[in-house]
């Protein structure tokens, strides 16, 4: 018997962590859910930039590089450059995002110092993975995804910072312009394009997909990449063709890119409708939607459209790419662990027998539900119906919540 | 030493604890052969090159074929040409993953 080599799995003590502070944070944002009220929601509010950068950062980023400890040597067939540096990232990125979150809302002296801890712990990710690229001897559209992504996560906390340090009032710059540089660079550059860049492999591999052209995410990566581009320079230099020409390309690519994935959907082996696929169906059309109330944004040019948008991108989109690859990651971490030794000595679980039946179908079905009467609640501006999303949404939170730790105890 | 189906019957009993078929089904074992001395040799392929389980699934390979008495080495050559698709997979999986 030969020793199983851990540089594609990396330990599960190690990346747990991550989901456990990703879920944990998602639920405190749904928690923040409930202290909005209608009339004061508004793009540039401080509560608003506390529970967006709450979901962001403690949810979304953890999550995605938790994921990627697992996730880059797979995908790039090289063994991480340090995968201990992990250990320290987790940390770093859950203490940055309170402290961020409390600078945004009370104090805003807090902000440099969170948005620091949250910029070192994010340097350490972005480096690790730049050196694990350099060991790569040939690229391809996965690996070049992955180095674009983190060079555009790299200036966007460059920008970050420099904003939070104005935000404090230490230095004196434009936030209003660097914002849409922070947020294209961080939101689009860095967490869509690596989801972009990723569904090429986990898609395909665990739908069965074969014989689709990967033609379409090549042009969407393209277009999105010059689209982020376009907009960063734009807000440094305050040339505002630069962003309509950006947000053109961006809008084009990601409507080509949901093509590219109705081709995988289509070309699959493997038809079963389980919680991955439920998840991945609602982000997809999500994403779909939040392009659309973007677009009447800027034919209309009512506020609330923008926030519709944003809402049902991080909320829709982000939030069911990100826990229904949760249900395919974490069992395969716990069963790559607990019970592959055990393989032909004793019987082992299937992956699938890993998954909380009920509560993720709970997570799913009250989550949909909560997104979307929160999404009338924001376009009707109605109260009632914010808490009553609210209240879905922190079911389905708590039931994410109750999933990731029985997946995490399986025995 | 042992025929090519001899051996697939052995490698039968690894199975994917993705999709829940044992490797022979699913069409991933493209030839074996063993030779008088006991060295076997098995060609093999994967559902996708980032499976992340691909060096634990070539060791129950091996491990499963070790199992049979006499054999003093395996070889797994694992390829991917031809790349594999659901065609190679036999009919019950194609039915059960296609419901």
């Amino acid at each position: 018997m030969f020793s199983v080599s851990q540089d594609f799995a990396p330990p599960f003590k190690l990346i747990s962590p991550f989901f456990i502070l990703g879920s944990l944070f998602y639920l405190l944002s749904v928690i923040f859910l409930f202290f909005f009220s209608v009339e004061e929601l508004s793009i540039l509010d401080a509560k608003m930039l506390s529970f967006v950068h709450l979901f962001l950062l403690g949810f979304v980023m953890m999550v995605i590089f938790g994921a990627m400890a697992q996730l880059v040597p797979v995908v790039l067939e090289v063994g991480h450059f340090g995968v201990e540096l992990f250990y320290a990232i987790w940390p770093l990125l859950g203490i940055g995002t309170i402290m961020m979150v409390f600078g945004f809302v009370a104090y805003p002296t807090l902000l440099p110092f969170g948005g620091t801890v949250v910029l070192i712990s994010m340097m350490i990710f972005v480096m690790e993975i730049f050196l694990t690229i350099k060991k790569v001897q040939k690229f391809n559209l996965v690996i070049t995804s992955m180095l674009l992504a983190n060079i555009f996560l790299f200036f966007g906390i460059i920008f970050g910072l420099v904003m939070a340090l104005g935000y404090a009032g230490m230095i004196s710059v434009d936030i209003g312009a660097l914002l849409r540089g922070h947020v294209f660079l961080v939101i689009i550059g860095y967490i869509v394009v690596t989801i972009m860049g990723l569904s090429v492999v986990l898609l395909p591999m665990f739908g069965l997909s074969h014989g689709f052209s990967k033609k379409p995410l090549e042009i969407s990566l393209a277009l999105v990449s010059f689209a982020v581009v376009f907009v960063a320079v734009s807000s440094l230099s305050g040339v505002v063709f630069l962003s309509y020409l950006g947000y053109l390309l961006s809008s084009v690519g990601i409507l080509l890119y949901f093509y590219f994935i109705y081709t995988i959907y289509n070309t699959r082996a493997r038809k079963e409708i389980d919680i991955y696929a439920k998840s991945l169906m609602f982000s997809y059309f999500s994403l779909i939607a939040s392009l659309v109330l973007a677009l009447f944004y800027f034919v209309d040019g009512y506020e609330m459209l923008l926030l519709a948008s944003a809402w049902v991108l991080f909320f829709g989109f982000f939030t069911f790419v990100v826990t229904g690859h949760m249900y395919k990651i974490i069992p395969f971490l716990v069963w790559f662990e607990r019970f592959s030794p055990l393989v032909g000595k004793q019987k082992v679980p299937m992956l699938a027998d890993m998954l909380p039946q009920k509560s993720s179908s709970a997570q799913l079905v009250f989550g949909i539900l909560g997104v979307l009467v929160v999404l009338a609640a924001i376009l009707l501006k109605d109260e009632t119906l914010l808490r009553a999303g609210a209240s879905f949404l922190l079911m389905s939170a708590l039931a994410l919540v109750k999933g990731v730790f029985y997946m995490i105890n399986y025995k | 030493m042992y025929t090519k189906e001899e051996l697939f019957l052995a490698i039968s009993t690894v199975i994917d604890p993705e999709v829940g078929f044992n490797l022979v089904e699913m069409g991933l074992i493209y030839d074996a052969s063993c030779d008088d001395e006991g060295n076997a040799y098995v060609k093999m392929t994967l559902s996708t090159k980032a499976c992340p389980m691909h060096q634990l699934i070539q060791q129950w390979v091996k491990e499963a074929v070790q199992k049979m008495a006499g054999i003093k080495s395996v070889e797994i050559d694992l390829v991917w040409e031809p790349e594999w698709n659901i065609t190679m997979a036999d009919e019950n999986v194609k039915k059960a993953l296609g419901r």
